[in-house]
Protein backbone atom coordinates (compact mmCIF):
# COMPACT_ATOMS: atom_id res chain seq x y z
CA UNK A 1 0.00 0.00 0.00
CA UNK A 2 1.66 3.50 -1.22
CA UNK A 3 0.30 7.09 -0.75
CA UNK A 4 -1.15 8.72 -3.48
CA UNK A 5 -2.86 12.16 -4.57
CA UNK A 6 -5.13 11.90 -7.54
CA UNK A 7 -6.47 14.49 -8.96
CA UNK A 8 -9.64 14.68 -11.86
CA UNK A 9 -11.32 16.81 -14.24
CA UNK A 10 -15.00 16.16 -14.60
CA UNK A 11 -16.89 17.70 -17.67
CA UNK A 12 -18.33 20.41 -16.48
CA UNK A 13 -21.25 19.77 -19.01
CA UNK A 14 -22.84 17.60 -15.52
CA UNK A 15 -24.94 19.11 -13.36
CA UNK A 16 -23.51 19.66 -9.61
CA UNK A 17 -25.31 16.73 -7.87
CA UNK A 18 -24.20 15.00 -11.47
CA UNK A 19 -20.44 15.95 -10.92
CA UNK A 20 -20.64 14.80 -6.65
CA UNK A 21 -22.40 12.05 -7.99
CA UNK A 22 -19.59 10.85 -10.35
CA UNK A 23 -16.71 12.22 -7.39
CA UNK A 24 -18.64 9.18 -5.22
CA UNK A 25 -18.50 6.51 -7.53
CA UNK A 26 -14.88 7.66 -8.13
CA UNK A 27 -14.53 6.83 -4.20
CA UNK A 28 -16.71 3.60 -4.26
CA UNK A 29 -14.64 2.33 -7.41
CA UNK A 30 -11.52 3.45 -5.07
CA UNK A 31 -13.20 1.67 -2.02
CA UNK A 32 -14.02 -1.51 -4.26
CA UNK A 33 -10.11 -1.92 -5.20
CA UNK A 34 -8.66 -2.14 -1.59
CA UNK A 35 -7.42 1.80 -1.38
CA UNK A 36 -7.91 3.86 2.14
CA UNK A 37 -9.48 7.14 1.65
CA UNK A 38 -6.79 9.43 3.79
CA UNK A 39 -8.58 12.82 2.61
CA UNK A 40 -10.99 14.28 -0.52
CA UNK A 41 -12.12 17.88 -1.35
CA UNK A 42 -14.22 18.74 -4.27
CA UNK A 43 -13.30 22.13 -5.27
CA UNK A 44 -16.10 23.17 -7.74
CA UNK A 45 -16.42 24.10 -10.67
CA UNK A 46 -13.32 26.01 -11.95
CA UNK A 47 -12.17 28.29 -14.66
CA UNK A 48 -9.62 26.51 -16.96
CA UNK A 49 -6.52 28.10 -17.93
CA UNK A 50 -7.06 26.40 -21.30
CA UNK A 51 -9.34 24.89 -23.16
CA UNK A 52 -10.19 20.61 -22.88
CA UNK A 53 -12.59 19.35 -24.98
CA UNK A 54 -13.34 23.01 -26.08
CA UNK A 55 -14.91 24.50 -22.60
CA UNK A 56 -13.46 26.94 -20.26
CA UNK A 57 -14.87 25.27 -16.97
CA UNK A 58 -14.67 21.92 -15.26
CA UNK A 59 -15.20 20.13 -12.25
CA UNK A 60 -12.38 19.52 -9.83
CA UNK A 61 -11.82 17.31 -7.03
CA UNK A 62 -8.95 16.17 -5.45
CA UNK A 63 -8.38 12.19 -3.51
CA UNK A 64 -5.67 11.61 -1.69
CA UNK A 65 -5.97 7.91 -0.62
CA UNK A 66 -3.63 4.64 0.01
CA UNK A 67 -4.48 1.77 -2.44
CA UNK A 68 -1.64 -0.94 -4.15
CA UNK A 69 -0.34 -0.41 -7.32
CA UNK A 70 -2.82 -2.86 -9.00
CA UNK A 71 -5.88 -1.08 -7.48
CA UNK A 72 -4.27 2.26 -8.89
CA UNK A 73 -3.90 1.40 -12.47
CA UNK A 74 -7.40 -0.38 -12.40
CA UNK A 75 -9.08 2.56 -10.93
CA UNK A 76 -6.90 4.67 -13.79
CA UNK A 77 -8.63 2.20 -16.52
CA UNK A 78 -11.90 2.37 -15.27
CA UNK A 79 -11.67 6.43 -15.09
CA UNK A 80 -10.36 6.11 -18.85
CA UNK A 81 -13.61 4.48 -20.10
CA UNK A 82 -15.64 7.13 -18.55
CA UNK A 83 -16.39 10.11 -20.99
CA UNK A 84 -16.98 12.73 -18.60
CA UNK A 85 -14.01 12.46 -16.87
CA UNK A 86 -11.83 14.89 -18.89
CA UNK A 87 -7.76 14.42 -16.99
CA UNK A 88 -7.10 12.58 -14.02
CA UNK A 89 -3.40 12.91 -12.51
CA UNK A 90 -1.98 10.85 -10.13
CA UNK A 91 0.84 11.71 -7.96
CA UNK A 92 2.84 9.72 -5.11
CA UNK A 93 3.33 13.24 -2.73
CA UNK A 94 5.89 11.23 -0.29
CA UNK A 95 7.86 10.10 -3.24
CA UNK A 96 9.09 13.48 -3.65
CA UNK A 97 10.06 14.41 -0.20
CA UNK A 98 13.45 14.71 0.12
CA UNK A 99 15.26 16.27 3.12
CA UNK A 100 17.31 19.45 2.47
CA UNK B 1 55.21 49.80 -20.81
CA UNK B 2 51.42 49.42 -21.18
CA UNK B 3 49.56 49.26 -17.84
CA UNK B 4 48.11 46.07 -16.89
CA UNK B 5 44.57 46.21 -17.30
CA UNK B 6 42.55 45.43 -14.27
CA UNK B 7 40.97 42.07 -14.47
CA UNK B 8 36.98 42.79 -15.14
CA UNK B 9 36.25 39.96 -12.44
CA UNK B 10 37.60 42.11 -9.69
CA UNK B 11 34.78 40.57 -7.05
CA UNK B 12 34.66 36.73 -6.78
CA UNK B 13 31.30 35.62 -7.88
CA UNK B 14 28.83 34.92 -4.88
CA UNK B 15 26.06 32.94 -5.93
CA UNK B 16 22.40 33.37 -4.35
CA UNK B 17 20.82 30.43 -2.50
CA UNK B 18 17.88 28.52 -3.41
CA UNK B 19 14.99 30.04 -2.15
CA UNK B 20 13.04 26.50 -1.50
CA UNK B 21 16.46 25.35 0.52
CA UNK B 22 16.10 28.51 2.68
CA UNK B 23 12.39 28.64 3.08
CA UNK B 24 12.98 24.17 3.50
CA UNK B 25 10.70 23.63 0.97
CA UNK B 26 10.79 19.51 0.96
CA UNK B 27 7.85 18.91 -1.41
CA UNK B 28 6.94 21.35 -4.46
CA UNK B 29 2.97 20.67 -4.88
CA UNK B 30 1.47 21.44 -8.41
CA UNK B 31 -1.28 22.67 -6.84
CA UNK B 32 0.30 25.30 -4.86
CA UNK B 33 -0.30 28.22 -7.38
CA UNK B 34 1.12 31.28 -5.51
CA UNK B 35 4.57 29.37 -5.13
CA UNK B 36 4.68 28.32 -9.12
CA UNK B 37 3.81 31.13 -10.22
CA UNK B 38 6.64 33.15 -9.02
CA UNK B 39 8.81 30.91 -11.06
CA UNK B 40 7.25 31.52 -14.27
CA UNK B 41 7.35 34.69 -16.41
CA UNK B 42 3.93 36.76 -17.03
CA UNK B 43 4.32 34.75 -20.25
CA UNK B 44 3.71 31.54 -18.71
CA UNK B 45 7.59 30.27 -18.92
CA UNK B 46 9.30 28.53 -16.78
CA UNK B 47 11.88 31.02 -15.06
CA UNK B 48 15.60 29.89 -15.82
CA UNK B 49 17.63 28.88 -13.36
CA UNK B 50 20.04 31.76 -13.63
CA UNK B 51 16.47 33.81 -12.60
CA UNK B 52 15.17 31.98 -9.92
CA UNK B 53 18.48 31.14 -8.46
CA UNK B 54 16.96 27.71 -7.77
CA UNK B 55 19.58 24.63 -6.68
CA UNK B 56 19.64 22.14 -9.65
CA UNK B 57 17.34 19.32 -7.73
CA UNK B 58 14.69 22.15 -7.07
CA UNK B 59 14.51 23.31 -10.37
CA UNK B 60 13.88 20.34 -11.76
CA UNK B 61 10.92 19.49 -9.34
CA UNK B 62 9.60 22.92 -9.97
CA UNK B 63 9.97 22.34 -13.35
CA UNK B 64 7.98 18.76 -13.16
CA UNK B 65 5.43 20.51 -10.87
CA UNK B 66 4.76 23.24 -13.42
CA UNK B 67 4.00 21.03 -15.88
CA UNK B 68 1.92 18.77 -13.77
CA UNK B 69 -0.50 21.94 -13.04
CA UNK B 70 -0.11 23.14 -16.85
CA UNK B 71 -1.51 19.26 -18.02
CA UNK B 72 -4.22 19.89 -15.26
CA UNK B 73 -5.31 23.47 -16.70
CA UNK B 74 -4.00 25.03 -13.31
CA UNK B 75 -1.87 27.60 -15.07
CA UNK B 76 -1.38 28.55 -18.94
CA UNK B 77 1.04 27.09 -21.51
CA UNK B 78 1.85 30.40 -22.90
CA UNK B 79 0.33 33.74 -22.90
CA UNK B 80 -1.09 35.33 -19.81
Amino acid sequence: MRHYEMMVILSDLLEEEDATALFDRIKSILADQGGELVDESFWGKRKLTHEIHKRDHAWYGVLDFRATSEGVAELERQLKINDDVWRMKTVRPELRVHTA
Amino acid sequence: MAKKKPSKRSKPVRTKPCPMCQQGIEYIDYKDLALLKSFVTDRGRIKARRQTGACAQHQSKLAEAIKNAREMALIPYLGG
